[in-house]
């Protein structure tokens, strides 16, 4: 088997953040030192070999950047300062772009540029439709959100943000799924699929691997932030429209952003509330982390973790803001609010999703769960060899 | 030429670069005065069992130097002693020299009654506290002088009376105070050397944690005839046998965290001790865990030798933690084995840190302002007019290139006063 080498591997992955890989003289500390990497599946000094030496082709089978959850500690061990922990976050970028069939997920990485005029252009439109959507006689006294955007255009809008961004992330997950799996993905037996499935669950829900690590506030950090965005993603996506109205799929207990105040203890308010909290604890800590610098995953921030950051504390922010001024009752400003939230909602979801950082929420189950399939296959394989 | 007060040359470390440029600048002729901080003579080596590559005791070496120093009235030796301060230019020192009590004068043969009646212990410094030892001491067997000390501890306790009185020859004076020695001096011989990093700093190696994990210096201590086991290479633990050891490499050195800079002598000093194993246990099993093996020029040819060896395995990779085993009494190694890109987990009975050489100087700088560089060696040859350095004190290495180190500083030394 041939191996192509690519001289300009290093330099491209500079665009994605790679600094310091170069300055590692492979004494293998980090893979010997990192809590997640096992004889099985040693990394990240691997993956930093194959940085060095140009392995494009080797590099996009890989799953390993996918089972590393960034504690840092390869990087405050490593002895030359070649942060191996960084060469694995840009080697997720990489990835996700390399996965990404539309090209835009490189874009948007590669160019800060790119990724603000993006975010910019969406947040525009979904005011500027907003604008030209609204209804013609909004109730000026009550804050009543529905009867500026009637529930149907909602619904619909909704429905169409939920099928492109389900249709780009589905297809770059598979694209994902398909390069982990290499010429195995076909010869594995269905039965060991499905044996596997409860693994997929189970990683999704647990971030059991994280909790692995040695610093455990950083698992605690994430799993805020994974658990309050999954739960706002799900209010929103699935419940916005209390199911979906227009297709005939509704339950009127459920709906979400609906003119109905629940009490305090409805479980869709207490779900509101505590995915806010969450959101709201977890990110400020990353964000604070990221400016202080505070330990090694947050030494160094790419253009995208910034704008990450950002979108996701102003969606929580100003839905906080919304929350409250349709509490008062308070017409107009809450109609304005609103409008913001989903300026800055909508672009993080529909860019971010598919195409960027919230994509890992996908490729990192599914590569936990590719890899454990192809681990069982192999091991029924050397058995009966 | 200028007064004679001035062409005397101040040698500031007894080491081997020291002891070489004190000794053979006397034998030009000049006026030298060797001060020590230690109570004997012979730095770091004096703690040797033996030298690579010829794997010979450098007390052969020693002894022709202490010897060369006894038979020369022109070199003063000051043990116990340091500077403390430095004044004037090349040509024109005035050097504060400050020396500690001994306790003990120029009366003591090294009898030993003193130390049979004292009862008070300390910690053994020549053998890193591996052991203990009586507060009345001869540093070890062979020091130069050969002179007992008496530790302050002793001196202030109520045992103090009865060990003077245990002396035959009133060599003991309990009320010697720390004295001040003004010295004019021409040129200045800057040679204090080296430590061992401090593994406490390396926290996955659990150093200080586990007895069984032991550094490069206490190897050779253990091997050594007149050390804390006798010779015998064993476990702190449990004085058993190791019936395997590892060697790790680059203990703290290469290391951006800890001693950024590579020593040059540890894979030499780890292969050579690997043959202190070999001859003590022929069955052993002896792994070195190495990033690159360093040996320059002839140094090689040792490394081949010790590469033929069947029961010596040299792995190639930075062991990353030491933990201990199951059953609590071997320790394991996690380390990847870089060539084949594996992970593994090794357990062995007893661990050797190559700890590297950390310049005296980083953190005891002179009394007066000179070139350091990164690491704190002093920055070259002339760190200043009239000053120079020779051995570890401006690079880690070798004894030979300390000699030759030691020679060429005290070449310096006569030129600057000669100029005059
Ligand atoms: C584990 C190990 C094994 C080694 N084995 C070998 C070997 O087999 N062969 C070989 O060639 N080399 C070996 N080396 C290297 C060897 O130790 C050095 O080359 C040698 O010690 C250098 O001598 P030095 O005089 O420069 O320094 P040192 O030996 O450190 O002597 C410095 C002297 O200065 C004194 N001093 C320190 N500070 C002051 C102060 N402020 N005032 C007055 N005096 C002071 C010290 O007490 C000491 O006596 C080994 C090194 C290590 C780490
Ligand atoms: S990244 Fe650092 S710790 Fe890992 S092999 Fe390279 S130098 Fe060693
Ligand atoms: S950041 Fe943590 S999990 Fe990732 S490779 Fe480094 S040590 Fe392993
Ligand atoms: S001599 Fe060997 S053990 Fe010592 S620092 Fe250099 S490479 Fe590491």
């Amino acid at each position: 088997m041939s191996v192509r080498v690519d001289p300009n591997l290093m330099k491209e992955l500079e665009a994605f953040g790679l600094k310091d890989a170069n300055k590692c003289f492979h004494c293998g500390n980090c893979t010997a030192v990192c809590p997640l990497s096992t004889p099985e599946n040693p990394f990240p000094r691997k993956l930093v070999k194959y940085v060095q030496m140009g392995l494009t082709d080797r590099l996009v089978e890989r799953s390993e950047p996918w089972l590393c959850y960034y504690c840092g500690d390869c990087s405050d061990n490593c002895p030359r300062g070649a942060d191996p922990g960084e060469t694995m976050m840009v080697l997720r970028r990489y990835l996700t772009s390399k996965y990404d069939w539309t090209g835009f997920a490189r874009k948007f990485y590669t160019s800060e540029k790119f990724e603000i005029i993006a975010v910019t252009i969406v947040g525009i439109l979904v005011g500027l439709a907003m604008w030209i959507f609204h209804a013609g006689n909004p109730n000026m006294e009550h804050a009543q959100l529905n009867t500026v955007w009637p529930a149907p255009a909602i619904e619909i809008g909704d429905l169409i943000m939920a099928g492109v961004l389900s249709f780009f992330l589905l297809s770059n997950t598979y694209r994902c799924f398909k390069f982990v799996m290499g010429d195995l993905r076909t010869k594995i037996p269905i039965k060991i699929y499905v044996r596997k499935a409860w693994e997929l669950v189970a990683h999704f829900l647990t971030q059991k691997k994280l909790g692995e690590c040695t610093d455990k506030v950083q698992w605690l950090v994430h799993l805020f932030i994974m658990t309050g965005y999954s739960t706002v993603f799900m209010l929103v996506v699935i419940f916005l429209a209390g199911g979906i109205h227009v297709i005939g799929l509704s339950w009127d207990k459920i709906m979400f952003q609906r003119d109905v105040i629940y009490p305090f203890f409805h479980p869709v308010r207490l779900l509101g509330y505590y995915a806010t909290a969450a959101l709201l604890y977890g990110t400020t800590y990353a964000l604070i982390g990221r400016i202080k610098k505070r330990k090694a995953p947050y030494k160094n921030s790419h253009g995208t973790d910034w704008m990450f950051l950002i979108l996701l504390e102003l969606t929580t922010f100003t839905g906080i803001l919304v929350h409250f001024s349709r509490l008062l009752d308070l017409a107009l400003t809450t109609y304005v609010i609103y409008v913001i939230h989903l300026m800055v909602a909508v672009p993080m979801l529909v860019l971010e999703v598919p195409f960027a950082k919230w994509a890992h929420l996908a490729f990192r189950p599914v590569v936990a769960y590719a890899s454990a399939v192809k681990e069982e296959y192999l091991q029924g394989e050397t058995s009966q060899a | 030429m200028a007064e004679t007060q001035t062409q005397s040359i101040l040698v500031v470390g007894g080491g081997m670069s020291g002891l070489t440029a004190a000794i053979e600048a006397a034998e030009a002729g000049y006026d030298t005065y060797l001060v020590e901080k230690n109570p004997y003579l012979g730095g770091r080596v004096a703690q040797f069992y033996q030298y690579f590559p010829k794997l010979c005791p450098p007390y052969c070496g020693l002894e022709i130097n202490f010897r060369r120093i006894k038979q020369n009235p022109k070199i003063q030796t000051i043990t116990m002693a340091e500077v403390e301060k430095i004044a004037g230019e090349e040509g024109n020192f005035d050097v504060t020299i400050k020396v500690n009590p001994r306790y003990v004068n120029e009366n003591c043969t090294a009898c030993g009654k003193c130390a049979e009646a004292c009862s008070m212990e300390i910690d053994n410094p020549f053998n890193y506290g591996m052991n203990k030892m009586k507060a009345a001491y001869l540093p070890h067997d062979m020091a130069f002088p050969m002179r007992y000390v008496l530790d302050p501890a002793l001196v202030k306790s109520d045992e103090a009376q009865k060990v003077k009185d245990a002396c035959p020859y009133d060599a003991i004076e309990l009320d010697m105070e720390p004295r001040t020695i003004n010295l004019k001096v021409g040129a200045i011989v800057w040679a204090t050397g080296w430590r061992p990093y401090d593994a406490n700093k390396l926290e996955t190696y659990g150093f200080g944690q586990y007895p069984d994990v032991i550094t490069n210096v206490m190897m050779e201590r253990m091997a050594s005839w007149t050390g804390p086991t006798k010779g015998k290479i064993v476990r702190l633990s449990d004085g058993e046998a190791p019936k395997s050891v590892a060697f790790v490499q680059c203990a703290g050195s290469r290391d951006e965290n800890h001693l950024p800079f590579c020593s040059g002598i540890c894979c030499m000093a780890s292969m050579k001790q690997a043959t202190y194993v070999r001859e003590q246990y022929p069955d052993a099993k002896i792994y070195i865990f190495f990033i690159d093996i360093r040996t320059t020029d002839r140094l090689e040819d040792f490394y081949y030798k010790v590469k033929e060896d069947e029961n010596i395995q040299f792995f190639k990779g930075k062991v990353a933690k030491i933990t201990q085993d199951e059953d609590g009494k071997g320790l394991l190694l996690r380390v990847e084995e870089t060539t084949a890109g594996a992970l593994q987990e090794i357990s062995v009975d007893m661990v050797v840190l190559a700890t590297g050489m950390q310049p005296n100087t980083s953190d005891a700088p002179l009394p007066v302002e000179v070139a350091y560089d990164d690491y704190g060696f002093l920055a070259s040859q002339v760190p200043r007019p009239g000053i120079y350095a020779a051995g570890c004190t401006r690079t880690p290495t070798g004894v030979s290139e300390s000699v030759q180190d030691g020679t060429a500083a005290a070449l310096k030394a006569i030129q600057s006063i000669a100029r005059r």
